[in-house]
């Protein structure tokens, strides 16, 4: 009989052992972000945008890295650099030692390779870089030294090349397949040296990946074995899996009721930070009848921007009525923009060359509700001025593809543009220079010779003030030509798991880099 | 007409069918009736965002959703596109199914067994998960759930009309018309067709409801009319970001389906007591 009991007294113990929620010391700490779009594609080089930055934030390294916020460019792969007195050349000092995730040490010559690849490729970053460098340009000086030649100076350079996410140059070698650089291979593997290597990747699902201890940024004495970066579509199961606990982490741009749920949520904390996003409607430029200046004006004082803004969002943004973020430099303060106006709208129709005689279509994205309901705020005030409106949806990735031309872009598109160098360029410049056509920030296919000038200008200069002069006459222009509806900037509420800590929250990647995080004991 | 107003009585007297003709014609008269007895007419574009998201109230019967429009109103006009996707999924199945069905009954050999087996193609995936592709593919819009659910949901109507065309076949009415020298076409359109009908009319009542409901998971799952389109499923859909605490939001659009598909479920029930010949028969043997 006593002897029975003591078994089941151990029975019992062990059991309980079991059923301990937290882990013990040695056991593998996990972390599952919640995203809003697909990731189609786990090439560093094929993507530039904020819904799949955490592959290039976790997987990949640059030579630069942006940090914190407000954002300062930090010394990743190089070690330090130097600018020839013309502006022209730039000197990168690699870190020595630093490892790719099978062991092979980072050389000069991969950081060439990676240049030439995304010049070669035309995805993702191409369309800024090649506007600086052209492909043959870039030299691996020795092991440890690699050059990059200009084809004309620009202020930008440095802050773009966080971009240039440095691949295994021989193992991309090994997987090439009639010239393609390894583009068919490295859309589903790894070719990074990054703080987390890939280890499972499902384009419906996501990807998973595991601590890279042989990084040379030294790792903390706590930190985040696994990551997981997961496609959840929906605002409304994101949030509830934050508040379950399925999820440690999620965008931060969810609507304000989502917000204060979390908030109320005893195991979530939202982190608060100042940021530099914007929404807009990109209006398609070149088809008609929105090739109309009037037309679109009236585009622009149809939106209900108060009743978006504080009524739809509960005040958590702010008016931004220029295309760059209202607490970027280069805004010209004394443009008041467009305003809710319905007389006004009308009448600048009536003053419109060509009739609007079939519906407009408005795009959004599937995942993001916000997106959705602007769409809508967009609709109800067309409307109102007697426009008939379509609204079509697809999730990012495809609504990337359908922006790359004139022809399959909707007429308009509702969605943000994030931060990826703190630089008005990251806005205006990209957003308005007819230069930058085929890529998602460029989808309203402005074409406009003194836009394109100013912008040159501001480029090629590094006297600060010339440039802020040019951004601001540039944004007066594009205002004027209401190429665009800019409806807000935003703050960021970062849903994180209360007993995450280290989140390290930058416009630029918005907190995705996860090797700063780890779990409070 | 006589027939028809047999049928009437006989609904009538079966309580589970009487619920389902007037949940029916509650449906119909609020579709019709939509632009009379909305409150807020206008709220199926109009939006107010001030007055997002209000508890039912006596401005607002049903509260309001995420835009500050009427749930009520919005409710009444998404009736019209229920019934709107009903009627011309279901009739747009009868038109490719029940000819389909006449033939594969008719013919025997290989025309038979290809348009059977191409329907059992079609039978072999569920039909919602047919119907989400298609609609995935062609993009979200009204004609597109509607041409999914035409396409998902004609094998039914084949199914039942091939074997029934089949059974009837060896039935001496049939034989002797043929004897007589009709032709294929006037022997199963005039004489096949009418002494199949009450299946029919049954698998469409039935089929009335459960495409509604397929409808209603395409709009969830955001494959439906685009916004602000006051589709039922997309309603529910959008609600639920403020559950639980603008309960009537998701609770409104919710109960009005359930109600729609509860209707034609029992009204497609009591068709079959009143119209199968074999059910009467029995009724009438042992009535006798």
């Amino acid at each position: 009989m006593t002897h029975g009991r003591s078994w089941l007294t151990v029975v019992l113990v062990l059991s309980m052992l079991a059923a301990i929620p937290w882990a013990p010391a040695t056991a593998q700490t996990r972390f599952v972000f919640a995203n809003e779009s697909p990731y189609d594609t786990m090439d560093p080089h094929a993507a530039f945008d904020v819904g799949r930055v955490a592959v290039r934030l976790n997987l990949y390294d640059g030579l630069y890295r942006w940090l914190d916020n407000p954002p300062k460019l930090e010394p990743w792969l190089a070690e330090s650099h130097s600018v020839s007195p013309d502006g022209l050349t730039y000197t990168f000092t690699l870190r020595r030692g630093a490892k790719f995730h099978d062991g092979a040490e980072i050389t000069a010559e991969d950081v060439r390779y990676s240049a030439e690849r995304i010049l070669a490729l035309k995805q993702g970053a191409a369309a800024l870089l090649a506007t600086m460098i052209a492909p043959g340009a870039t030299k691996a000086v020795d092991r440890h030294t690699v050059q990059f030649t200009l084809t004309k100076p620009a202020a930008i350079f440095l802050a773009v090349v966080p971009e240039v996410h440095v691949v295994n140059s021989a193992l991309l070698k090994k997987h090439e397949k009639d010239g393609d650089w390894g583009a068919a291979w490295l859309t589903s593997n790894d070719a990074g040296s990054g703080s987390y290597m890939l280890t499972r990747y499902d384009p419906a699902v996501g990807f998973i990946g595991k601590r890279f201890a042989g990084h040379f940024m030294p790792w903390g004495a706590t930190f985040i074995d696994e990551i997981e970066f997961r496609t959840v579509k929906e605002d409304n199961t994101r949030v509830l899996g934050m508040i379950k606990g399925d999820y440690q982490g999620t965008g931060g741009y969810l609507p304000n009721d989502q917000v204060k749920r979390l908030r109320e949520a005893s195991n979530v904390k939202i982190i608060e930070q100042e940021s530099m996003r914007i929404m807009m409607f990109q209006i398609n430029n070149q088809r008609a009848p929105l090739n109309d200046v009037h037309v679109r004006r009236a585009i622009s004082y149809a939106f209900d921007y108060d009743g978006f803004n504080k009524e739809i969002l509960g005040g958590s943004v702010e008016r931004n009525p220029v295309p760059i973020p209202n607490n970027m430099w280069g805004v010209p303060r004394d443009v008041k923009g467009y305003t809710y106006n319905l007389d006004k709208a009308k009448a600048e129709l009536a003053m419109a060359k060509p009739k609007v005689d079939r519906p407009i279509t408005i795009g959004y994205l599937q995942g993001f509700s916000q997106t959705e309901q602007a769409a809508t705020v967009m609709a109800n005030g067309l409307r109102k001025v007697g426009l008939e409106t379509k609204l079509t949806s697809e999730v990012w990735p495809a609504m990337v593809e359908r922006m790359k031309k004139p022809e399959t872009s909707p007429d308009l598109v509702v969605y943000w543009i994030s931060t990826y160098y703190a630089d008005p360029n990251n806005w205006i410049g990209e957003m308005f220079h007819s230069g930058q056509w085929g890529t998602f920030k460029a989808s309203s296919f402005y074409k406009n010779a003194k836009v394109d000038e100013l912008l040159d200008a501001a480029l090629k200069s590094t006297d600060r003030k010339a440039r802020e002069k040019a951004y601001q006459d540039a944004a007066r222009i594009v205002v004027e030509d209401a190429a665009g509806v800019w409806v807000y900037n935003t703050k960021y509420f970062g849903p994180w798991a209360k007993n995450l800590e280290g989140v390290r929250f930058s416009p630029i990647g918005n907190g995705q880099e996860i090797r700063w995080l780890h779990y409070s004991k | 007409m006589s027939a028809v107003w047999f049928v009437v009585t006989r609904l009538t007297r079966d309580r589970s069918a009487l619920i389902g003709l007037v949940l029916i014609a509650l449906l119909v008269l609020s579709a019709a009736l939509a632009p009379v007895l909305a409150t807020h007419p206008d709220d199926v574009f109009e939006l107010h965002p001030s007055e997002r998201l209000a508890a039912p109230s006596g401005a607002h019967w049903l509260g309001t959703d995420r835009m500050g429009a009427d749930v009520y109103s919005r409710l009444l006009f998404g009736a019209r596109i229920t019934i709107l996707i009903g009627i011309i999924a279901v009739g747009a199945s009868l038109a490719i199914g029940v000819p389909i069905g006449l033939v594969a009954g008719y013919h025997h050999g290989w025309l038979s067994d290809l348009l059977m087996r191409v329907s059992d193609i079609f039978l072999a995936v569920p039909q919602v998960v047919l119907a989400i592709a298609i609609a995935q593919t062609l993009g979200p819009s009204l004609p597109n759930v509607i041409l999914a659910l035409s396409v998902t949901y004609w094998p039914w109507f084949a199914r039942v009309v091939y074997a029934e065309t089949r059974a009837l076949q060896k039935e001496i009415f049939v034989e002797s018309t043929a004897a007589l020298g009709a032709s294929p076409w006037r022997l199963t359109v005039l004489h096949v067709l009418p002494n199949i009908a009450s299946p029919i009319i049954v698998r469409a009542s039935i089929g009335m409801g459960f495409t509604i409901l397929t409808a209603a998971a395409l709009g969830f799952l955001g494959l439906g009319p685009p916004p602000p389109t006051p589709e039922w499923g997309r309603t529910i859909a959008e609600s639920r970001e403020f559950l639980p605490d603008a309960w009537w939001y998701a609770t409104a659009p919710g109960l009005a389906i359930f109600l729609t598909v509860m209707g034609f479920n029992l009204l497609g029930d009591g068709l079959r007591d009143v119209l199968d010949p074999r059910l009467r028969r029995s009724r009438t043997a042992r009535d006798g």
